[in-house]
């Protein structure tokens, strides 16, 4: 059984790029075993990000309700947000590498603060989703207004939200001020399904991610700079992920009717 | 000893391997083109991205063997043994290497690329296009945080090139599965 010992780290150098010996990429295992598990987890979210733009871009009645105030003031505020929190996390690492443990936890106190910001924020938006429209995994109640002109195209597209009571009343099929006719159809089902998932996906990983920093800003005095560097590569990966998120899920489904 | 000469009988038969894999990559591609089956369709153009992605990632090991070797350098008749192992030195020197201006540059970057985005989304492009444009964005914003903020670009090659092909073969998933999406509006 070899045992470990100091020339074989120094020989590295020696041994080339994949060399390897005691202390493979020279990275250390926790930062690997990090690594290994963000590369884990970004094949999961790039499968449920594939299968809804796969299923947005073949579907006919995809609801786009994202309207400029709230949906997208907000969500750009929340990337805004995460993206102040990965480089505050970042500093975090620059004071942590530079044993100054005290600067460090503030740095990392404060990209908790911003991550908890960004939760409250998305939690808002839920609850407009759900509490004012209706949307729910398995179904919502938008319906979509299309207005038909004389040869059958569609020149407007609108996203109406029809509550239950309404919805077993109206007409289906109507003819507006201008004499071209409106129909009424039901929004996709999918939307609050892959709406949910995935940012309720996301949303666990980043209040995770606030958990793992308390824990480390908490106790940092049993710390070393690598276990901070370590936390702060699962926040910046909760961070890239939410790049793909936002303009996938709704920078896609603007809605550019005014209301 | 003994374990050296059938660790290098294993790298020859990997290299062997993985080189035929990338010629035969790269050899689909060029047969796509080469029988007219390419009409610049959606299809086409993603089966050519992924097969040359795909050569590639192939390529890598083969490629990193051949640059230990020295056939690399020896080919291009560029240094001697002093720049090698100078290289490998500062591979090793170059730790962290960040400054507080570059990480402010890099957070500066992504704030506009996201501005970006969002603008593209009020200009009203058609699905598509806004898609493919979006995902490039994003590509992009994603090299930035993993090279800077993740430390990536300071990292060792040989790690650095054992992470980023994962992600480049989960973008070739989704480019080869993304053109059933446009026709199943048709098959309706």
């Amino acid at each position: 059984m070899a045992e470990v010992r100091v020339q074989d780290v120094a020989t590295d150098a020696a041994t080339g790029e994949w060399g390897g010996g005691t202390f493979p990429y020279r990275v250390g295992h926790r930062k690997l075993g990090m690594w290994l598990f963000i590369m884990s987890d970004s094949l999961t979210f790039t499968a449920l990000l594939i299968g809804y733009s796969y299923v947005r871009v073949a579907s006919d009645t995809w609801p786009k309700p994202f309207q400029f105030s709230p949906s997208i003031i907000f969500s750009s505020l929340m990337t805004l947000v995460l993206l102040s929190s990965s480089l505050t996390m970042v500093m975090a690492v620059m004071a942590a590498n530079r044993r100054k443990k005290r600067s460090a936890r503030r740095w990392i106190i404060a990209t908790m603060f911003l991550g908890s910001l960004f939760v409250i924020l998305h939690g808002y938006e839920w609850k407009h989703l759900i509490e004012d429209e209706g949307v729910t995994p398995s179904g919502n109640q938008f319906m979509l207004a299309r207005t038909y002109d004389d040869s059958g195209q569609v020149v407007n597209e609108r996203v109406v939200h029809i509550r239950p009571e309404e919805a077993s009343e109206m007409e289906t099929e109507t003819v507006n001020d201008q004499g071209q006719t409106v129909r009424y159809v039901q929004a996709d089902r999918m939307f609050g399904a892959a709406f949910f998932g995935i940012t309720g996906l996301h949303m666990f990983h980043v209040l995770t991610g606030v958990l793992y920093l308390g824990v480390i800003a908490a106790r940092i005095k049993r710390f070393t700079a690598e276990d901070v560097e370590v936390s702060g590569l699962y926040w910046h990966f909760v961070d890239l992920v939410w790049m793909f998120v936002f303009p996938l899920i709704y920078l896609l489904s603007v809605d550019f009717t005014p209301h | 000893m003994q374990q050296t000469k059938g660790k290098e009988k294993e790298t020859h038969l990997l290299n062997l391997v993985l080189t035929a894999m990338a010629v035969g990559s790269l050899l689909l591609a060029g047969y796509v083109l080469a029988t007219g089956q390419f009409k610049g369709g959606t299809d086409d153009l993603f089966l050519i991205l992924v097969c040359l992605l795909a050569a590639l990632l192939f390529a890598i090991v083969p490629f990193m063997w051949a640059y230990e070797q020295g056939y690399v350098t020896q080919f291009l008749d560029v240094g001697d043994e002093g720049e090698t192992a100078a290289a490998h030195a500062h591979d090793a020197a170059h730790e962290h290497g960040i400054t507080n201006k570059q990480n402010l540059v890099v957070w500066g970057a992504l704030l506009v690329l996201t501005a970006v985005e969002v603008f593209l989304a009020y200009i009203q492009l058609n699905l598509t296009l806004m898609l493919i444009i979006v995902m490039g964005l994003s590509i992009i914003k994603a090299a930035l945080i993993m090279a800077y903020f993740m430390h990536l670009k300071f990292e060792r090659l040989s790690f650095v090139l054992t992470i980023v092909p994962a992600l480049v073969v989960l973008l070739c998933l989704f480019a080869i599965f993304f053109p059933d999406s446009f026709r199943l509006h048709d098959l309706r």
